[in-house]
């Protein structure tokens, strides 16, 4: 871990809202300041370096989605988090979409806000380390992939046999089934994994912040960009460039990407010059890349060029042998990390595991283990701390339904489980396994608001 | 090393007397420092919000401020009502970082809050830790990292029933606490920042 705290700006024109949230996290052990408004938050800024940004939207003069705007023309690392006093799903998606990182509604819930906080710091951190001294020295040791299934085994021999090459690899699934675990243990057994593991998470920025965050800019490329920046495709020179959510480049950074890829040169933002850069490929996606060709949003060339070797994991659903060890890993995890002495699942809990379709693949299932973890009085798990698995198995999953699709059974289960969690966003995506972007896509798509 | 130090409890609202007594009897074996409960009674009422049908915190804490103390006196109000800050929808409870004050609340903490059945032993431990947690704060501690230490932070009470009812060895010796933790079976200095 770093040394030093995280440190996160507070900005709100309201003095007993800064006054709280600063005694708040500075119990916390953050490092906090506070700005009255958007003007004085940038020159706060301009003054020292922060991890975290919280801002209102409503403020007089400067608003949070401007003063948002202006951050990350210049630090688009750092992770914003928008406040407002009112809940709508339609405002979320809109500051989401602007590159916020979460957006909170007041008043806050502590947990939540704490959890979101936390979240956004481990981001920002995740991404220092991945470029660090220690990493690059080390070589990152991923965690362990478990599964017994054929499927499993299958993965794990072609992760085998394409590492040691050089070899661009391609890994597609649904959310939540390991992409990103897979690609880097391609890059800890791989011939570069004494260099860096740069990861860019290609769906969750604006096409501006993207193009910066891959290429860099030059000092003066535009109004604000008050120093040289050094893109990602630069700082994984020598090491391995995971591309996450590929399918979500717009067009025009699809170009520029393609002509790096082929020529193994970039040109920064507002920069002439061209600069060498070395690095393996391995991109990841959830999207049908096929039809999105078809549709025209993506291009058939940069297809070609990323798609030499492909890995698919199957969800979960598909590969049931593999629930109970990866649960299993998971309680072992959590426990030793909790300091609790809870070692198994209970017959009946373990039923439930394997009877339940885990739409969130993976990451819903460790979820539901470490809440489970959380709330457990005994030494084994029992089904009545696997609260929305025990219900949704019982309700969406064994009761009479004549619209067995996968998308009904998507649009109730993401309804089910959001009434259950009191239409708690967060709440909803975590017991889901997905971000807050996707749950609200979701819930846009299937037409869900909020009571 | 720090000046002599007490705690003084103040009970606000409809909090039992009997539970102020065996919270007073838990802390003073934990802290080895006097512990005593104030004579008088603070009716939370003037803190009441209608709109929000809570209790506001800060105003509490105004309360116990006015009132006259010494130094080397750590105050700490127990309540039975629920709290809230006009940012969070509510809080376990307060306190000034190093400053004299704390308040904290039974509400929250009571198993049937979340469904269960209602456990007089549990909330009695939910409550000291709590109140433990509050106080180190008063004393100058920030959250600690350590998950079994009573200042690692709770935001959910079973969180805090996966905490001891003590200080880790770097928070006792911050506060001139004995260190109970040897008692427990593992250290985890390691995990103190
Ligand atoms: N086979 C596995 N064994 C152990 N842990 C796993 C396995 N598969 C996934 N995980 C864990 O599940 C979580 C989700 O995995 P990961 O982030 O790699 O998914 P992803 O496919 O990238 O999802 P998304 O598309 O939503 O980004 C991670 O914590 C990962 O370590
Ligand atoms: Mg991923
Ligand atoms: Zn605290
Ligand atoms: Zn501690």
């Amino acid at each position: 871990m770093t040394a030093r705290s995280p440190r996160l700006l507070i900005v709100d024109d309201e003095l007993h809202v800064r006054e709280s949230l600063s005694a708040w996290f500075t119990e916390d052990g953050y490092d906090v300041s506070t700005a009255s408004g958007g003007k004085e938050a940038l020159a706060v800024l301009g003054r020292q370096k922060f991890d975290v940004v919280i801002t209102d939207i409503r403020m007089p003069g400067m608003d949070g989605i401007e003063l948002q705007r202006h951050i990350h023309e210049t630090e688009p690392e750092i992770a914003i988090i928008l406040v407002t006093a009112y809940a709508s799903v339609s405002t979320a998606v809109e500051a989401l979409k602007e590159g916020a990182y979460d957006y909170l509604v007041k008043p806050f819930d502590p947990e939540e806000m704490s959890r979101v906080v936390e979240k956004a710091c481990e981001k920002v951190h995740l991404r220092e380390e991945n470029v660090s001294l220690k990493e690059r020295i080390n070589g990152s040791r991923p965690e362990m992939i478990v599964g017994t299934s054929r499927a499993m085994q299958r993965v794990l021999d072609l992760v085998d046999s394409v590492a040691p090459t050089e070899a661009t690899v391609l890994i597609r699934g649904e959310s939540g089934t390991g992409k990103e675990l897979v690609a880097r243990q391609i890059h800890a057994r791989g011939p570069r994994s004494f260099g860096p593991m740069v990861a860019v998470n290609c769906g969750a920025l604006p096409e501006g912040v993207l193009e910066s965050e891959l290429f860099g800019h030059e000092k003066g490329s535009f109004t604000g960009a008050t120093a040289l920046r050094k893109g990602k495709l630069e700082l994984a020179d020598g090491g391995t460039l995971f591309l996450d959510e590929i399918g979500e480049i717009s067009p025009r950074v699809q170009v520029d990407l393609l002509r790096a890829l082929e020529d193994k040169k970039i040109i920064r933002v507002g920069g002439t010059q061209e600069v060498p850069v070395d690095f393996r490929v391995v991109c990841a996606t959830n999207r049908d890349l096929e039809e999105a060709i078809r549709e025209g949003s993506f291009r058939e060339d940069l297809y070609y060029r990323i798609n030499v070797f492909q890995i698919n994991l199957p969800p979960l659903r598909e590969r049931p042998e593999d629930i109970l060890p990866i649960a299993e890993h998971f309680l072992k995890k959590f426990a030793h990390s909790m300091g609790r002495r809870v070692e198994k699942f209970s017959p009946e809990a373990r039923d439930l595991l394997l009877k339940y379709p885990w739409p969130g693949n993976v990451r819903e299932l460790a979820n539901a283990v470490e809440r489970a973890l959380v709330v457990c009085h005994e030494g084994e798990i029992l089904p009545k701390y696997l609260p929305i698995i025990a219900r949704s198995t019982s309700a969406a999953f064994g009761g009479p339904s004549d619209d067995l699709s996968l998308q009904a059974i998507e649009h109730q289960h993401i309804l089910k489980v959001l009434e259950m969690s009191e239409f708690n966003v967060t709440h909803a995506a975590k017991s889901l396994g997905i971000d807050r972007v996707t749950l609200y896509n979701k819930m846009r798509k299937y037409s869900i608001e909020r009571p | 090393m720090r000046d002599p130090w007490c705690v003084e409890l103040v009970r606000i609202g409809a909090v039992l007397p009997v539970m102020l007594r065996v919270l007073r009897e838990d802390l003073a074996g934990v802290l080895a420092h006097p512990v005593w409960i104030a004579p008088e009674h603070v009716d939370p009422a003037p803190a009441f919000d209608p709109s929000r049908q809570q209790y506001l915190v800060s105003a509490l804490m105004e309360t116990l401020l006015a009132k006259p103390r010494e130094a080397g006196v750590f105050i700490i109000g127990v309540t039975d009502v629920d709290l809230f800050l006009p940012v969070f929808t509510h809080v376990f409870g307060t306190a000034q970082l190093g400053g004299p004050v704390g308040v904290a609340s039974e509400y929250r903490l009571r198993p049937e809050h979340s469904g269960d059945p209602s456990d007089a032993g549990l909330l009695r431990r939910r409550l000291l830790k709590e109140v433990l947690h509050e106080l180190g704060h008063t004393l100058g501690l920030v959250h600690c990292k350590a998950s079994w230490c009573a200042m690692s932070p709770s935001r959910l009470p079973e969180q805090i029933d996966l905490k001891d009812a003590a200080f880790c060895s770097a928070c006792a010796k911050h506060t001139g606490v004995p260190d109970n933790s040897l008692v427990s079976i593992h250290s985890w200095e390691g995990e103190k920042k």
